[in-house]
């Protein structure tokens, strides 16, 4: 089963953050603010939507990840877009300019200010998911103030998703290697196949409070240091929600108005 | 600390669904002596390991560390005394980070935090992972896994360290370096394992378990000898 | 079922995760009141088996195509509705920040309309009253099927009601619940069965593993019954309800675009629209738009050159040092 081999290495490099400069914290309030204000943006005005593309844009060119790559991963969005958004286009169909003889209406402007939408959001979460790391984004949230109980929650299970996927993978081979040649399960062996891992991992599950209760754990995860806002981050965050602000509540758009006729 | 001894006296036990019993277990293990425990799968070596710091607790006998008894009142003191290291090194590893798991322990201890930093600083050198503090476990090798699942039972500064099968999956080299940390260590160790080239070098005494009762206490080669009648 | 960030406005996200937010905040105090020791490995664990479970898939039979699940009411009846729900949002939360899945914006209606519906309203609702505190398998399955169509179902109602709000879409509320709602009817019977195989594999095997059974849970859930826990999310919900019901009204008349677009509809021309429109509106003007896309996409080109001259040649730089 290829999609668990792949979560395994994904899952693996994402533990830790590729952006040494910023803190976690202020990339994670950096692109909630971003997709806040973007998503503000009336469904009527792609053209402002447009301009949000410069985050995206600047940031993974920044952090080295590339726009490029960026962009392609952000496309399963898509087919999502696609299921809601539609609609639109039969459904409003009031003219709203022509290119050419060709009448636009409406209902498309919609649909490819949604589509934008759509892709520069994914891209945001995913140039956050790349740069920040996990668990300094749980620190984060620590900061923000989520339940520390929530916050364990969430290292425990990132920690052993390797684990128990690993073990997924070794049943799944073991099956494979006899040689049933399919490569969903059936209903049936599906429950079994699945009911073994879960037993499997109650059983860790077990093995490890036996651990933590040998090293002396009373009920509690002593907490976790927290990461200092340095003043590279403090810039990044102003610097980027001004423009956010300004983005949104500015007509830059306005500029060009006249300048491509589209008749 | 240099009284510190381990003592099973007249110990039984037995698991609620299962034949896997304990049957009249007693032995002393003395300050500073390295113990192996062997016998064959099943034979009750980790049942007697889960004793010795109260993960199970005797039917009737009792579990004595350093004076100390075993008891739900003193299992606080007894975990600081007895570190256990387990057979899988996944499950010892259950924090964000090495430098976390090994600071687990002395956290639970509430030591200061300046303790605690030297202590993962010193063990962590000791078993080899200098600069690998911040990494998590996942993404080190199974040698390391193991030594950092040591570091984390070593912080605590435990008297008494058992150790249940720690050479199981390890290479050569890994295997040679986890002997080292185990000969330097000062205190008591009872060390439950199949491995008898490793039993031999490291112990010089030993314990054979057959079927939930000890059958011989006393030189390893001759424990070995007599484990391999049982085969 | 994963909503994405450009399907809902701002406001919806806000209330959304305030109330997501809030019930997180509820389970946490919960489950540290649970007796179970071990309940902290636990969910840990179980949270990283339902990721796996997710990633195994099964053929749906008669049709060749394949599914997986999505594990609430799984969950629930291992580790009872709070731990579940807290076990499920983290599941939620990690598959949002690591493999951004889901939105982030859309993070709380993703945990209402996935992780409450299960977990809080389907297990109590459906699923306790019909399995109780047996092994007897023709309950647990019948009990995991009507669980899991019960809480699709009324997560499909979620996603479309926080579409619809959100004003993305201009598909009729009946229209869309008419997609939905069979669409889900038939997940949630795949997902029903999928459930019970493995409960009543559980059922057979390890009958302790069951919340319904293990009697350290019994206690912690009469206790839930007596200090009435269920009004506690009875109320949040409401309350998300009712600010979505107000900020519904706030958004139709702040929101020039859709209150211009409806006023169109009713009247059959868009006079009136202007004088409800601020100056700065560019409505009527859909040359500006035409106009505002390419220049737009002009610019965001010209950043882009512009970066990669600036950071690429510097990385290139960096390497040629090291």
């Amino acid at each position: 089963m290829r999609k668990l081999e792949k979560t395994l290495l994904e899952v693996n490099s994402l533990a830790s953050g590729t952006d040494s400069n910023l803190s976690a914290l202020s990339i994670l309030i950096v692109t909630l603010l971003y997709i806040g204000f973007m998503l503000s943006v009336p469904l009527y005005a792609p053209q402002k939507v447009i301009l949000f593309a410069i985050y995206p844009v600047v940031q993974s060119e920044m952090s080295g990840l590339g726009y490029g790559k960026v962009f392609l991963k952000s496309l399963w969005v898509l087919p999502l877009i696609l299921f809601i958004g539609i609609f639109n286009p039969f459904l409003d169909r009031e003219v709203a300019f022509s290119i050419a003889g060709i009448n636009i209406s409406r209902g498309w402007v919609s649909f490819l200010s949604l589509t934008l939408r759509g892709l520069f959001a994914v891209q945001a979460a995913y140039i956050l998911a790349r740069t920040a790391g996990f668990f300094d984004m749980c620190h984060s949230l620590r900061h923000l103030g989520c339940p520390k109980i929530l916050i364990v929650q969430l290292q425990f299970t990132f920690r052993y998703i390797c684990v128990i996927v690993e073990e997924a993978m070794w049943m799944d081979r073991a099956r494979a290697a006899r040689g049933f040649g399919r490569k969903n399960y059936p209903l049936s062996m599906w429950g079994r196949f699945v009911g073994q891992l879960l037993i499997r991992s109650y059983d860790r599950a077990t093995a490890i409070h036996r651990v933590m209760l040998a090293r002396g754990f009373n009920g509690s995860i002593p907490a976790a240091r927290s990461h200092k806002m340095n003043r590279a981050s403090i810039i990044f965050m102003i610097i980027w929600s001004a423009l956010f602000v300004a983005l949104r509540l500015f007509n830059f758009e306005s500029v060009f108005s006249g300048t491509f006729q589209p008749h | 600390m240099s009284h510190h001894y381990l003592q099973f006296k007249n110990v039984y036990f037995s698991y609620p669904n299962s034949n896997e019993i304990l049957h009249d277990i007693s032995f002393k293990i003395n300050h500073g002596e390295h113990v192996a425990l062997l016998g064959l799968n099943g034979s009750g070596k980790s049942t007697i390991l889960l004793h010795t710091n109260g993960l199970l607790m005797p039917e009737s006998g009792e579990v004595v560390v350093g004076d100390v008894p075993v008891t739900q009142k003193t299992l606080r003191l007894i975990r600081q005394t007895v570190g256990m290291v387990f057979q899988n090194s996944d499950d010892m590893l259950f924090m964000p980070s090495i430098k976390e798991d090994v600071a687990f322990g002395p956290r639970n201890m509430n030591l200061p935090d300046s303790e605690i930093e030297r202590r993962v600083g010193f063990y962590l050198e000791a078993v080899g992972l200098k600069g690998m503090a911040d990494r998590p476990a996942f993404s080190l090798s199974g040698g390391q896994r193991r030594a950092a699942a040591i570091a984390s039972v070593l912080a605590m500064e435990p008297s008494v360290m058992v150790l249940d099968e720690p050479s199981a999956n390890l290479d050569a080299r890994a295997r040679r370096q986890l002997m080292g940390i185990i000969d330097d260590f000062p205190h008591i160790i009872l060390l439950a394992t199949h491995d008898e080239e490793m039993a031999v070098t490291l112990c010089k005494r030993a314990i054979l378990v057959h079927e939930g009762k000890i059958v011989f206490d006393g030189p390893t080669q001759i424990a070995i000898d007599h484990l391999h009648k049982l085969v | 079922m994963h909503m994405a960030d450009a399907l809902i406005s701002t406001p919806v996200a806000l209330v959304a995760g305030v109330g997501a937010a809030s019930l997180l905040v509820v389970a946490s105090r919960k489950v540290s009141k649970i007796k179970r020791a071990d309940i902290l490995p636990l969910m840990g664990v179980m949270g990283a088996f339902v990721f796996a479970a997710q990633m195994i898939n099964f053929s749906i039979p008669g049709t060749g195509s394949s599914g997986h699940i999505i594990g609430g009411i799984l969950l629930a009846a291992l580790l009872g509705p709070w731990a579940a729900f807290l076990t499920l949002a983290s599941v939620i939360i990690i598959q949002c920040l690591i493999f951004a899945d889901g939105g982030l914006m859309a993070l709380g209606c993703n945990l209402i309309n996935m992780g409450v519906m299960t977990t809080m309203v389907a297990y109590p609702l459906v699923y306790r009253p019909i399995a109780k505190a047996t092994t007897i398998r023709w309950r647990i399955m019948l009990a995991s099927v009507l669980a899991c169509i019960v809480g699709l179902e009324a997560g499909a109602l979620a996603v479309t009601f926080e579409t619809e709000l959100s004003g993305v879409t201009q598909l009729p509320y009946v229209t869309f619940l008419s997609f939905m709602l069979p669409i889900h009817l038939l997940i949630g019977l795949c997902e029903g069965v999928a459930s019970g195989l493995v409960l009543c594999f559980i059922a057979s095997y390890r009958p302790a593993m069951l919340a319904s059974v293990n009697t350290e849970y019994k206690d912690s859930e009469q206790e839930d019954k007596k200090s009435k826990s269920t009004k506690w999310i009875l109320a949040i919900l409401s309350a998300v309800a009712l600010i979505f019901a107000v900020s519904f009204s706030w958004l139709a008349s702040s929101d020039p675009d859709g209150l211009e677009w409806s006023i169109e509809k009713i009247t059959g021309n868009a006079e009136l629209a202007p004088a409800v429109a601020p100056p700065t509106a560019i409505i009527p003007d859909y040359d500006s738009t035409f106009s505002g896309v390419i220049g737009g996409l002009i610019v965001v080109a010209l950043i882009w050159g512009i970066c990669i001259i600036l950071f690429r040649s510097k990385k290139s730089v960096r390497s040629n040092k090291n």
